[in-house]
């Protein structure tokens, strides 16, 4: 128990003085109001550019830091988390190969996709049910959390995944950017709890910006997605699925909150501390304990900005179709926000 | 053994020749699609003796309105439609929906915080008088669409308009505009 309670306080240093100098509450809001903002203005102005040059220049590193932000979330010790961690490292591995499976068999022509719908509904399902039990697993580890609601409410999330299971999965698609702003607060609460009131008050400004481009942009004509990757990303934000709504206002409100996602994890959370120095692995708990593992630490991030060239070239070289191996391999990313996040709560 | 062979590769050959022989059977009559509303209008019929031909007569605001929702209809098949389609789906959010249902039960069982049962009776609340503002609702509905269409005949006789509700579908084929007026019939079964 007393282990649990070092391990628990280990995974989260204060910020040093040096860190907290590095930037004040005020220039942090206008950061934020002023990234927002910019962000807005560029997804509504020209959408497909802005996307196609952001999935380019951020995807590849805004893994790389939530790779390392994880990394630092990681307790050096499991003690009696240990089945939590299996079951969030298992999920995500399972859930992930299915989610790649699904278009390889496709492709491969060994599976027509004629009830890809119920195929998807099942991958949605199994995904609400493992947050369902890492919620459970995560409630039973304190006393004082009582997340017994949640079974109810993940059950109701299931009914709704299999009315509209492709409806089901665009919600992802839109709700998972904002989840960054989620461990944003996650993490200014326990380490600057006295700037959360200054975000707090920033945060009002989304649905503001978010309400404004619906309105200009619910009238304007739908984007010409008459090349294949044009299509592939008003596809990507639901253009074939809500064929009633602009493409453009879809497009725009996409690449926004991609771009707000990206804005957290390579600009704000370094930007307060929050994963450390970059290039210490001495930061990372696993490295730092005794008996660590401090060279296989700093293998996998060696590893992890190969990788980020690697997409980088790629999408030089054949830019649509490095883009659709992205987005189906990045769901592994997606996935492992949810432990992480559960672990902050 | 030689004698099953031989057997075998008869039957191989007869299934062989009877599929070449359904090649030339001609390709089934596709099932025509159901109709698709998109959207609800009014109609009035009015007989005019001074007629020569009968009219349908839109207006340029409803034809405008037909253009947009055609314009905006997706070529596949609504939401309801797509849902009903799928027994599979609809057997999944059914019993996915009931264990939802049944947990919530179990948890307002188990709540024992005053402030959380305070919440619960709040929100059952809003919830009945939801429940309760619908039935009123319905209540002031008016009666079904076949009503007002059971007074044409008699209208029509007496030389009167009748106004009632309509559906406007878009149909396959080429039979140009068909008029399906509600009927309610009041003979008795085998009464002709």
């Amino acid at each position: 128990m007393e282990r649990a309670a070092n391990i628990s306080l280990a995974a989260w240093p204060r910020a040093r003085e040096s860190d907290r100098a590095r930037v004040s509450v005020r220039l942090f809001a206008v950061i934020l109001v002023a990234s927002a903002g910019v962000s807005a203005a560029l997804a509504s102005w020209l959408p497909l550019q802005v996307s196609i040059l952001t999935v380019f220049l951020f995807a590849g590193p805004h893994n790389w830091f939530e790779l390392r932000y994880f990394l630092m979330r990681l307790p050096a010790r499991f003690g009696r988390s240990r089945n939590f961690f299996a079951v969030a490292f298992t999920g995500i591995f399972l859930l992930t190969a299915a989610y790649l499976a699904m278009p390889a068999l496709y492709y491969a022509n060994l599976w027509s996709g004629a009830n890809w719908p119920d195929a998807m509904a099942t991958w949605n399902t199994l995904l609400l049910l493992w947050l369902g039990a890492l919620v459970m697993m995560r409630s039973r580890q304190s006393s004082r959390r009582d997340w017994f609601w949640m079974l109810p409410v993940v059950f109701l999330l299931c009914a709704l995944n299999w009315l509209q299971p492709q409806l089901f999965s665009l919600a992802i698609v839109y709700i998972h950017p904002l989840v960054a702003l989620w461990f944003l607060d996650r993490h200014l609460r326990r380490t600057r709890p006295e700037w959360r009131r200054t975000y707090h008050r920033c945060l009002i400004l989304l649905p503001l910006l978010i309400a404004g481009m619906l309105w200009q942009l619910s009238r304007t004509s739908s984007l010409a997605d008459d090349n294949g990757l044009f299509w592939r990303i008003t596809q990507h934000a639901g253009a074939d699925l809500l064929p009633s709504v602009s493409s453009h206002m879809l497009v725009s409100l996409h690449v926004f909150l991609e771009l707000l996602h990206y804005g957290v994890w390579i600009i704000a959370l370094p930007l307060i501390g929050a994963t450390g120095a970059l290039w210490s692995v001495r930061t990372i708990p696993l490295a730092r304990r005794r008996g660590g593992f401090p060279k296989l630490i700093a293998a996998v991030l060696v590893f992890g900005l190969f990788v980020v060239g690697v997409l980088w070239f790629g999408f030089s070289v054949n830019y649509a179709a490095m883009r659709d191996v992205y987005f189906a391999v990045a769901i592994a990313h997606v996935l492992a926000e949810a432990p992480f996040l559960l672990r902050m709560i | 053994m030689k004698r099953t062979f031989v057997l075998c590769t008869a039957a191989l050959l007869l299934i062989g020749s009877a599929l070449f022989a359904f090649g030339d059977i001609a390709r089934p009559k596709p099932t025509p699609a159901p109709g698709k509303v998109l959207f609800h209008t009014g109609l009035q019929i009015v007989p005019d003796s001074k007629a020569y031909e009968a009219r349908l007569q839109i207006s340029q605001e409803t034809l405008q309105r037909i253009r947009e929702a055609t314009a905006n209809s997706p070529a596949n098949t609504s939401m309801t439609q797509r849902i009903m389609q799928s027994s599979t789906r609809t057997v999944m959010a059914g019993m996915f929906m009931f264990l939802a249902i049944s947990f919530a039960g179990v948890w307002l069982a188990r709540s024992t915080q005053r402030r959380g049962q305070k919440a619960i009776a709040g929100a059952l609340l809003v919830v009945g008088m939801l429940g309760a503002a619908t039935v009123i609702v319905r209540a002031n509905a008016g009666p079904p669409g076949y009503y007002y269409w059971q007074k044409l005949p008699e209208n029509l006789t007496k030389g009167q308009g009748t106004r009632g509700g309509l559906d406007i579908e878009i149909v396959s084929g080429d039979d140009g505009i068909k008029l399906i007026v509600p009927m309610k019939t009041n003979k008795a079964p085998g009464e002709e």
